[in-house]
């Protein structure tokens, strides 16, 4: 009856529904209990220079652990249904945020900020491929095919750097975006652009990772439960073995090559460096994690809802653990045209969103907005209900950002980007408004995260023109 | 520089600028967007708008303020991808030549069929060929030359227009033009050519699972292992885009251990086993078929046994010793998710001696494993099992009671529903932890008939006799070496003595890396693979077999065999290009052809020097491999014609047949794009593309045949006639069916689809870029809305065409949809599943239309023909760029064009037979050669001791 299910099923693996029930039941176990002692640790050890002023490296003032992420949505969205009413802290919220009414007073709307390096410039069609590639980094994508790829560092990159010592993964980058269509992508763009938000130098994204299981086994080792930390360090300890050897084999071959091929090369030995210290920081702290939920089943769920309420939830855990405090969430590439039959639209996001101004299609395209914020506003709850090592909640010692590169996707504008801010960075953020900035680049809200993140020397990034005051 | 001053001012019609004036705020106006439409392709040709673009040039000054639209570098990025990079080693005196040759015979060329929009102060679409500061950046525009080549010679410049023959240049005109461009402005020495540089690649997923495959005999689903790999220029094997992040890294550490754990034999000597299935039973003659239906019938297999009915089932053993043999069994009992009371005891005997005995009662599913050891003798021994039904348990207690019987009518629905999700879980919970979603309603639906026990027929119970393992015999010197021990120890297990293990290590660990590296591995690195695998085996509780395993992983981690790296051949100090040496032509060729390592012969022949000797022969054996299928043939036609796409593009079947998805209508008729109608289109593609390669056929087939590849399902649905049965075989069509290549099968027609409905313009744009090779710049910014232009047909829905027409009205619009437009609606008898239709929107279907090239056809056979005779070449050029840039892993630029038109020149030749494509391509210079490296005759630098040392102590 369901084509759409039935036809992404060809594309996945088939999933039991029960497996997974199973599996966010074992989540909510997991979320009612407190941080557990074997994160606290390594956290606490990272938290001397905190002071209850201004908190160290993402570290509150009161000493837990202080989490960015930043999650994207696709193809902008419906502005009619988007901005809120009033200002400040006196807000009503728009139809399209209706679901984060339980957690209004933790986060905030911006607006005013733009991704002026998304806009067409002398670049021409492609804002898709623009808008997902500027969107952490602020920087204008070199507009190729294959050759020659460079974006810019994106925020999470740039924090990750200085930040990702303290916890067992410098960062985490999570996709719901796991089948791509073959051919080429947005309008001479190579499709790196289309599906990557983070990147770790200017041509080299980091890719990532939208199997639930896989994610869940990297974080907490494989197998069940009693024997993750038996499986995880038999692992290390064959990887550690071979590091060096694959080490002197990658430098034996730098002589011999030309510029592209030395710059792969280096992609490797960027690779194996940092699995040698995570490697070296997971021995530092000790145990393993766990997460006291089961392994998720095989496979993507078929169904997108709960492919991202997964995805979510893996992020809650990762947090939770402290087993990174950085994360990115890319829920689709911009472009993207999945329909939505869970919520009787058979046509395309990206055909919805060029509505032009046909009732129906807006309509579609901000019941497409709404399906994308309930998932968004499920999270956040979890993540409010979820009690941190200082008895805060984990929402309160987070910064969350909920964006896209593209404002309106009718048409491809990228000034006055859809953003929300959530959480209150351990106190050094003002949740609770909405606040509209005039014209800003989107990046001096990035600039000022890190600064809150405790990230130094960072005086520019993308196109930045300061600090974004008032957050 | 000439300067325009001298040039005589062409004036096409003073009086139609002054028409054309009125108009022009407008047309200013859209000037900006107007720009990005023409960009890249020199200005689309639009019949009778020339002047037009005439009468706004005069007013150009007007609107240069707007320079950030109108900067040249935007203009530079265009064309292909590296054009940009100057290659800056031509000599200054041939700089001059080609400047002197320009003004003498290229010149008056462009002066007699260009200027009246790209000189003499026109400069449409931003190309003037008169305002170059200098020959130097005249001969800098490597970029503008080379979309003067495509567009000339694929006709769209100068514009078409009716009884203008005249005016276009002759084909000697063309060539001259063309020889000009190529061996002048681009410089490129036909004798000698650059080949281009090749990123290394990185194995791609596909190519890593089809390697391990090759090289470890194991399978490994790096698709769902690995992350997707990015692609460009629609391929997903470009050595620039394959990126390699941490996450990689980790991934690749991963599948090394657990492919080796899968692949790599831990221990030298194993225990002869002999394992059979159920199916490898048979019933005893005379017995009662004992088969449940699961077990293949009356014919007497014996997989699945009813406990309800007594039955025997054996199967023969030999041995050929006297000793202890073990027989291990896995059964499982499988009921039927009702509950069933029958029951029986299964006997299992060997030689009619029982071994054991296994009361099996209802579950839904059970396993049961049972070892025994028998003391056998050489020879024959029958093992058999019994099934001796038994009285049904009594049935158990009804979930009557649980039926309220008092309540109100209105509420029964909501009630009845409650209570049966209480039985349901009853049921669930009994069923063990087996997936409920079913559950519901099979609970509901047992309480309409509450009262009665379940129809005989409705539960069931079985025991499916998995498989039967004997193991043996026990001593150990009848051992036998485990699966895969000879693939990678040629010598059997390892010798006792330390030393000559050591050895034995080197000579394993040599022979794998060399082939995992696919070229020779040095001593030094064999050296150190032994020192990690010594450093395991020498442990006490460790296998050889483990420690050599621990090496391989290195070996599979290594960038080595995670990138294809390349070497020339040695050449002359001063040359500057060289034929990549045999090794990395056996891997070109390998992965070009197979999407896999090198085979054995391949190697081989690489190692003796002997390969490019043998070449022509080798590719004909290579294409006549099955690999050839897996490889090629499935991510090409995947990639290039989209056909991977097929499989999970969103297509509503519903909603493209016009089916309210909304309401429940249930007299709807039963519309499927399902999982196997998507599979059969996607091997209706393949199909048709291997035949024609392995039958050596024109390429023209792929475009215009009469025949294609299906099976009943697939002919139903595409309407073709007395076509039975589920093998896709090759159909002959009916004379007058639209039929016949690759632009109207499935595969094409839905992937180009949106969700709901056909969209022509994606048709058009598909055709224009993988078949004529000629796209269009993309869309600009704030596009007019489609919607827009329906308001312009009141009183009735239009039709797709109607809009379009519309839309092409829009002089904003026309330059590009004039092109893809025709294309499209050429196809619009095809619904968005491919399948035929007369009308749309209650409308009937013109599918009639006229190329910008000013080619006429009356419908999709038409223009296949047109395709197909009078843009020939440009199909040739296309699918020989494709074809190039797959086998490269590199987009092509300015340096490829001769190497193209050679191909190009084949096709023509030898009548567009696909061999003359793929020799084309694999003797091509860019397939053939590489750059020169001075550093190559380096050797590896030698690892430090100190590295050494550390290997060594680690555990």
């Amino acid at each position: 009856m369901n084509h759409h299910a039935r036809s992404r099923d060809l594309a996945t693996q088939r999933h039991l529904a029960l497996n997974r029930r199973q599996f966010l039941r074992g989540l909510g176990a997991c979320l009612a209990l407190p941080v557990f002692e074997s994160a606290l640790t390594p956290m606490l050890r990272a938290a001397p220079a905190a002071t209850p002023a201004t908190g160290g490296l993402a570290v509150t003032p009161s000493g837990a652990p202080l989490r960015m992420a930043y999650v994207y949505i696709p193809n902008g969205v419906h502005q009619k249904n988007w901005w809120p009413t009033g200002e400040g802290a006196d807000f009503t919220l728009s139809p399209t945020l209706q679901p984060l009414a339980p957690v209004q007073g933790s986060l905030q709307v911006l607006g005013g900020l733009d991704h002026k390096c998304a806009d067409p410039g002398n670049d021409g069609a492609g804002d898709h491929a623009r808008a997902n590639a500027t969107f952490l980094t602020g920087a204008r994508a070199r507009k190729t095919d294959s050759a020659d790829i460079a974006v810019g560092v994106s925020v999470d990159q740039i924090a990750a750097q200085q930040v990702g010592h303290l916890t067992r993964f410098p960062s985490l980058e999570l996709s719901c975006d796991g089948v791509r269509k073959s051919g080429r992508c947005d309008s001479g763009y190579s499709c790196a652009y289309q599906y990557n938000i983070s990147w770790a130098s200017a041509s080299t994204p980091v890719a990532p990772e939208s199997n639930p299981r896989l994610v869940f086994e990297r974080l907490f080792g494989a197998g069940a439960p009693g024997e993750r930390q038996a499986n995880f360090r038999l692992r290390q300890d064959t990887q550690r073995s071979l590091l060096d050897l694959v080490l002197d084999d990658a430098h034996s071959l730098e002589g011999r090559l030309d510029r592209s091929d030395k710059q792969k090369l280096d992609e490797y030995l960027t690779g194996v460096r940092e699995i040698e210290q995570r490697i070296q920081r997971t021995e530092s702290f000790g145990s393993l994690p766990d997460p006291h939920a089961e392994t998720p089943p095989e496979g993507i769920p078929a169904d997108y809802g709960a492919h991202m309420d997964i995805m979510f939830d893996l992020l809650v855990m990762a947090f939770q653990t402290d087993s990174t405090r950085i994360s990115t969430l890319l829920l689709a590439g911009d472009g993207t045209n999945r329909p939505f039959p869970q919520i009787g639209i058979p046509e395309g996001h990206h055909y919805c969103s060029h509505h032009k101004t046909k009732a129906e299609l807006m309509d579609k395209i901000a019941q497409i907005d709404l399906y994308y914020m309930q998932h968004f506003a499920r999270f956040l709850k979890k993540m409010e209900e979820t009690k941190d090592v200082d008895g805060r909640t984990l929402l309160q010692n987070s910064m969350i950002v909920y964006g896209s590169g593209c404002a309106d996707g009718n048409r491809h504008t990228h000034s006055n980007l859809p953003v929300i801010l959530a959480g209150s960075g351990g106190g050094a953020l003002t949740p609770g408004r909405f606040v509209t900035h005039g014209s800003q680049p989107m990046s001096n809200l990035f600039l000022t995260l890190n600064d809150r993140m405790g990230v130094k020397g960072v005086t520019r990034l993308g196109d930045s023109s300061g600090r974004l005051a008032n957050v | 520089m000439r300067n325009a001053v001298n040039a005589p001012l062409q004036c096409p019609s003073a009086v139609g600028a002054k028409q054309f004036v009125g108009g022009l705020s407008d047309v200013v106006g859209r000037w900006r967007v107007d720009f990005f439409a023409v960009l890249a392709n020199l200005a689309a040709p639009q019949p009778g708008r020339r002047r037009l673009l005439f009468a706004m040039a005069s007013f150009r000054s007007s609107f240069a303020g707007h320079s950030g639209y109108l900067h040249r570098g935007a203009f530079i990025r265009l064309g292909l991808a590296a054009a940009g990079a100057l290659g800056g080693v031509q000599s200054l005196a041939a700089d001059s030549a080609a400047a002197a040759k320009f003004h003498r015979t290229i010149e008056p060329l462009l002066t007699k069929y260009c200027y009246d929009c790209h000189g003499n102060g026109l400069n449409k679409g931003k190309v003037s060929f008169d305002e170059f500061a200098s020959d130097a950046e005249l001969l800098a525009r490597r970029d503008l030359w080379l979309a003067v080549l495509k567009n000339v010679r694929a006709g769209l410049m100068p514009p078409k227009e009716d009884g203008d023959e005249a005016l276009r240049p002759t084909e000697g005109e063309v060539r001259l033009l063309a020889d000009w461009i190529k061996y002048d402005a681009f410089g490129i020495d036909p004798a000698n050519p650059d080949p281009g540089h090749v990123t290394a690649r990185r194995l791609n997923r596909v190519e890593y699972r089809n390697t391990i495959r090759d090289l470890m005999g194991t399978e490994f689903n790096a698709e769902a292992e690995f992350p997707p790999d990015d692609t460009g220029n629609g391929f997903d094997n470009m050595g620039e885009v394959l990126t390699i992040s941490p996450l990689h890294l980790e991934k690749y550490l991963a599948a090394a251990e657990a492919i080796v754990d899968r692949a790599v034999p831990k221990v030298g000597r194993v225990m002869r086993e002999v394992s059979v299935t159920g199916r490898d039973f048979r019933n005893e003659p005379g017995g009662e078929t004992g088969n449940a239906g699961g077990g293949g019938g009356g014919g007497g297999r014996g997989g699945v046994l009813s406990v309800k009915r007594a039955a025997t089932v054996t199967r023969k053993f030999s041995v050929e010793r006297d000793d202890t043999y073990k027989i291990s069994v896995e059964l499982e009992a499988r009921g039927s998710f009702d509950f069933d009371p029958n029951r029986c005891q299964l006997i299992c005997r060997t030689d009619g001696r029982e071994l054991f005995s296994e009361l099996v009662e209802w579950s839904e599913k059970k396993a049961i494993s049972r070892a025994v050891d028998v003391e056998w003798t050489a020879g024959d021994h029958v093992v058999s099992f019994e099934v001796v039904p038994m009285e049904p348990v009594p049935t158990p207690t009804k979930p009557e009671r649980r039926i309220p019987t008092d309540l109100p009518v209105a509420d029964g629905a909501e009630k009845a529903k409650a209570a049966g999700e209480e039985v349901a879980a009853v049921v669930a919970g009994a069923a063990d932890d087996k997936a409920v979603p079913g559950a519901a309603p099979a609970g509901a639906a047992a309480l309409v008939v509450p009262r009665r026990p379940p129809p005989a027929q409705a539960s069931r119970l079985d025991v499916a006799i998995v498989s039967v393992k004997l193991s043996g015999p026990r001593a150990k010197e009848f051992w036998i070496a485990p699966d895969n021990h000879a693939r990678f120890f040629p010598d059997g297990p390892a010798p006792e003595n330390a030393a000559a293990r050591d050895a034995y290590a080197a000579k394993v660990l040599r022979q794998f890396a060399t082939r995992a590296f696919r070229r020779p591995v040095d001593e030094k690195k064999v050296t150190q693979l032994v020192q990690v695998a010594r450093s395991i085996y020498t442990r006490p509780d460790k296998t050889f077999e483990e420690g050599i395993g621990r090496a391989m992983m290195a070996v599979l981690a290594s960038p080595r065999f995670l990138f294809r790296i390349e070497e020339p051949e040695p050449v002359a100090a001063e040359a500057a290009y060289a034929p990549v040496d045999e090794y990395s032509l056996a891997s070109r060729l390998s992965y070009f052809l197979w999407s896999t390592m090198p085979d054995e012969e391949l190697f081989d022949l690489a190692q003796q020097g002997q390969l490019r000797k043998e070449l022509a022969a080798q590719v004909q054996r290579m294409l006549k491999d099955p690999k050839a299928s897996q490889g090629l043939v499935r991510n090409f036609t995947g990639q290039w014609l989209q056909a991977r796409d097929i499989e999970f593009v969103p297509i509503n079947a519903r909603a493209v047949l016009g089916i309210n998805t909304r309401g429940q209508n249930d007299n709807a008729p039963r519309v499927d794009f399902d999982g196997p109608l998507r599979k059969f289109m996607r091997s209706e593609t393949e199909m048709y593309f291997e035949h024609v390669l392995r039958d050596d056929r024109s390429v023209i087939e792929l475009i215009d045949s009469d025949y294609t590849f299906l099976n009943a399902r697939l002919a139903t649905h595409y309407g073709v006639p007395n076509v039975t049965g589920d093998q896709l075989r090759l159909v002959k069509l009916p004379a007058d069916s639209p039929r016949g290549g690759i632009l109207t099968q499935g595969t094409f027609l839905a992937v180009t689809s949106n969700p709901t409905r056909t969209s022509p313009v994606k048709r058009g744009l598909f055709v224009l870029e993988n078949i004529l090779g000629t796209p269009t710049p993309p869309p600009p910014p704030n596009v007019p809305d489609l919607e827009e232009s329906k308001k312009e047909i009141a009183g009735r829905e239009p039709k797709l065409s109607e809009v379009l027409a519309l839309h092409r009205a829009n002089a904003l619009c026309s330059s590009c949809h004039q092109r893809m437009d025709p294309l499209g609606l050429a196809f619009e008898n095809f619904n968005a599943m491919g399948s035929w239709r007369d009308e749309e929107a209650k409308q009937p279907i013109d599918p009639a239309g006229k190329l910008i090239t000013g080619e006429n056809f009356k419908n999709v056979r038409e223009l296949k023909h047109v395709l197909v005779t009078e843009r020939r070449l440009d199909f040739y050029r296309c699918l020989t760029e494709k074809m190039l840039m797959y086998a490269l892993g590199r987009g092509l630029d300015y340096r490829d064009t001769v190497a193209v038109d050679t191909i190009v020149d084949r096709l023509v030749r030898e009548d567009g037979r696909m061999s003359a494509l793929m020799t084309g391509v694999i003797e091509s210079v860019p397939f053939q050669k590489q750059h020169a490296q001075p550093s190559s005759a380096v050797t590896a630098i030698s690892p430090t001791q100190a590295t050494v040392a550390k290997i060594e102590s680690k555990p």
